[in-house]
């Protein structure tokens, strides 16, 4: 006897893949977005984005010679420069976290307590410059400090020796947009075939009759809800290997698929249909429980950072943002595939499998398998 | 039966449905009211009534889709209000529900296993489909088939686990006349293989056509039972002597003392026939002018039946 959950997993399934509407939605949309966002957006800035600590500082203004070696470096045009302030005790730390948050390049210069004294001591100052030699803009960027604070030195004391740039490696991801944008374009694709597909097999094959046809069988509601979610797992595993191999293929986006992944796309194979099998059970008639289905997930998609940082948004809307489940589903694979942070992965892994309970035994509850 | 024989062991007896005294209340509204009936193995039942009699009502109780809220329904033996009677139900019974649809990206043979895989066994698909006679379509996609083929899968669907009744809400609502006369044939097919059929339908013809046994169900209340040709004998009322196109002309030429003749449907003579009268009529228009004519004896139907028992017909929406 072929299993009951299997049978209705494969009917799912064969229903998908014969639907070049479903294809389009689940594989070709999002692979369409990768590329004209990352064709518009993907490249950046032509600016390097470099993170400058001036800790030399007389009272709270800083030396003239400190100054002007951080004028002479905005007027090369060649940086985007983000001031960390002097007292700031662990700027690396900051500089990390601050261009994650921003999508912004993790490089950081600093000019140390006593630079202008040391110079007009006439011994050698030296800057810090810390960025990871595995940025592919590391050599242009160190290139460009380098020339800059020679010339610098050359200007204030004709001595150019006096000025001297010390690199220091650290381990960075440099996320670009498109780095940013890959684990939001899989978030928004579990949250739309989940959600939708849900709808669709809860909402239209009650109109059909199906689901009172099955419940005249040995069936039971909760095998159907497990084929469902089956079903649902297949679909999440599939977006994310193929949106994950366009990446790399076409942008060279790395990614660590690891536990934390696993967990995710799992948490999102239960959370999304349960939330469509919540709707379903609101809304009875197929049509009326698309069009929710689309108030649902639009504004989620767009609070909830799959196109841009939530920090960009406005208070009010990152408030709302934390109330979304997709939240913790984009974060946790962001955290996982790119940034390489367990720490938050697990967090945000956590959260959105408790979500995936709450929905998922929510919508079984709600859902009527016999009539009313 | 009597006391010394033992009661007969769930899904043993020949009585395939008994159902006693059943109702159903939504809110304040009665949809069933008090109902029984038996279906015998063997049988093929109709339930018939207006939209809204509470056919559907009670075929859904039947298949353990709702609970009654009184009486008592039992099907092979099992109480439809029991849960652990409702599984071994399930396993027994065959249902194609009211405007049901197969999975529309699945072939016909998919949607069979499909639904077959459900049960610990299953019949072959490519024998039921041979039953529906769907041979040429089998791996043809569900919505690419027109209503009636439609109707013969959820059939054969209905069939997959060889039950021991089938339950057939309303299979013909809506099919144009040829679609449904081949879903007649599939149930005449049924009840030569000795299969029991619970039918629900609004169609009169349908009834008299393929059912054994009759019940008229009319405001969640059944007004009338047997087989349709007791119905008819009961309820029908008296047959129809018709005279064709004979015309204002003909009625003046009507021979004298004839029961009372009318002028129907733009010419026609009709008049109504007591038992034993037939020969005498025909015998005695045989001397007049109207003998040349086409004449044709009527007999009620249960839409006769139904005008009779209720006042009203039902139209063909089945309002």
């Amino acid at each position: 006897m072929r299993s009951r959950i299997y049978t209705i997993i494969s009917g799912h399934f064969k229903s998908w893949y014969r639907s070049k509407s479903n294809i389009f939605w689940t594989i070709a949309f999002p692979l369409l977005l990768i590329v004209l966002f990352g064709a518009i957006f993907g490249n950046g800035s032509t600016k390097f984005d470099l993170y400058l600590q001036n800790q030399d500082l007389t009272g709270n203004v800083p030396t003239p010679l400190s100054q002007g070696y951080v004028n002479v470096l905005n007027q090369t045009g060649a940086f985007n420069l983000h001031i960390v302030a002097a007292e700031q005790p662990d700027p690396l730390t900051y500089v990390k976290k601050d261009a994650q948050d921003h999508n912004q390049g993790q490089r950081l210069l600093v000019i140390p307590l006593g630079f202008n004294a040391t110079i007009m001591s006439g011994k050698n100052a030296t800057v810090q410059l810390y960025m990871d030699q595995s940025d592919q803009a590391s050599a242009s960027l160190a290139g460009i400090v380098h020339s800059v604070t020679v010339s610098y030195a050359a200007a204030i004391a004709n001595v150019p020796d006096h000025l001297v740039v010390q690199q220091v490696g650290i381990v960075t991801r440099n996320i670009r947009y498109i780095d940013f944008f890959i684990p939001g374009v899989i978030g928004m694709t579990l949250l739309t075939t989940g959600v939708f597909g849900a709808v669709n097999t809860n909402g239209r094959y009650r109109e059909l009759k199906i689901i009172k046809k099955l419940a005249t069988t040995p069936l039971s509601k909760m095998e159907w809800i497990l084929g469902m979610v089956g079903y649902q797992m297949i679909l999440a595993t599939i977006s994310l290997i193929v949106i994950l191999f366009f990446g790399y293929a076409i942008f060279g986006v790395t990614a660590t698929i690891d536990i934390y992944t696993v967990g995710l796309v799992v948490a999102a194979a239960l959370l999304f249909p349960g939330i469509g099998m919540v709707l379903a059970n609101f809304v009875k008639e197929a049509e009326s429980a698309d069009a929710a289905a689309n108030a649902i997930t639009f504004p989620m998609m767009f609070l909830a950072g799959t196109f841009w940082p939530r920090d960009t948004l406005p208070y009010i809307m990152k408030t709302i943002a934390n109330f979304m489940p997709l939240t913790y589903i984009n974060d946790g694979l962001r955290d996982a595939l790119i940034y390489a942070e367990p720490a938050q992965a697990l967090t945000n892994t956590l959260i959105a499998l408790g979500l995936a309970a709450f929905f998922i035994v929510l919508g079984s509850i709600l859902m009527n398998w016999k009539e009313e | 039966m009597s006391k010394d024989q033992p009661a007969p062991l769930p899904g043993q007896s020949d009585k395939i449905v008994q159902v006693e005294n059943l109702s159903k209340k939504y809110g304040d509204n009665i949809a069933v009211n008090g109902i029984s009936f038996t279906l015998n193995k063997g049988e093929v039942f109709a339930f018939l009534g207006p939209n809204g009699a509470g056919k559907t009502t009670t075929v859904e109780i039947l298949e353990c889709l709702r609970n009654p809220t009184g009486g008592q329904a039992k099907v092979l033996g099992y109480d439809v209000s029991k849960r652990s009677d409702q599984a071994e139900i399930r396993k027994r019974i065959g249902v194609l529900p009211q405007d049901f649809n197969a999975i529309d990206r699945l072939t016909v043979r998919e949607n069979i296993n499909y639904f077959g895989a459900m049960f610990k066994h299953q019949l072959d698909a490519d024998k039921l489909i041979e039953l529906v006679d769907l041979k040429d379509k089998r791996d043809e996609q569900f919505k690419k088939l027109s209503g009636g083929l439609k109707q013969r899968v959820g059939l054969a669907v209905s069939l997959v686990n060889d039950p021991d009744v089938v339950f057939l809400d309303e299979p013909t609502t809506g099919l144009d006349p040829r679609a449904r006369r081949d879903v007649w044939g599939v149930v005449e097919r049924l009840r030569s293989q000795g299969k029991t059929v619970f039918l629900t339908t609004h169609y009169m013809d349908e009834a008299e056509y393929l059912a054994d046994i009759v019940s008229i169900i009319d405001h969640g209340q059944i007004i009338a039972s047997g087989t349709p040709d007791q119905l008819i004998d009961t309820h029908g009322g008296k047959k129809t002597l018709i005279i064709r196109d004979a015309g204002q002309e003909g009625l003046k030429q009507l021979p004298q003392g004839l029961p009372k003749a009318e002028l129907r449907n733009a010419g026609d003579i009709a008049i109504s026939l007591n038992n034993g009268e037939l020969t005498s009529i025909l015998m005695s228009l045989g001397q007049t002018p109207l003998h040349d004519k086409e004449i044709e004896v009527r007999r009620p139907t249960l839409d006769d039946v139904f005008l009779n028992l209720t006042g009203r017909r039902v139209s063909e929406e089945g309002n």
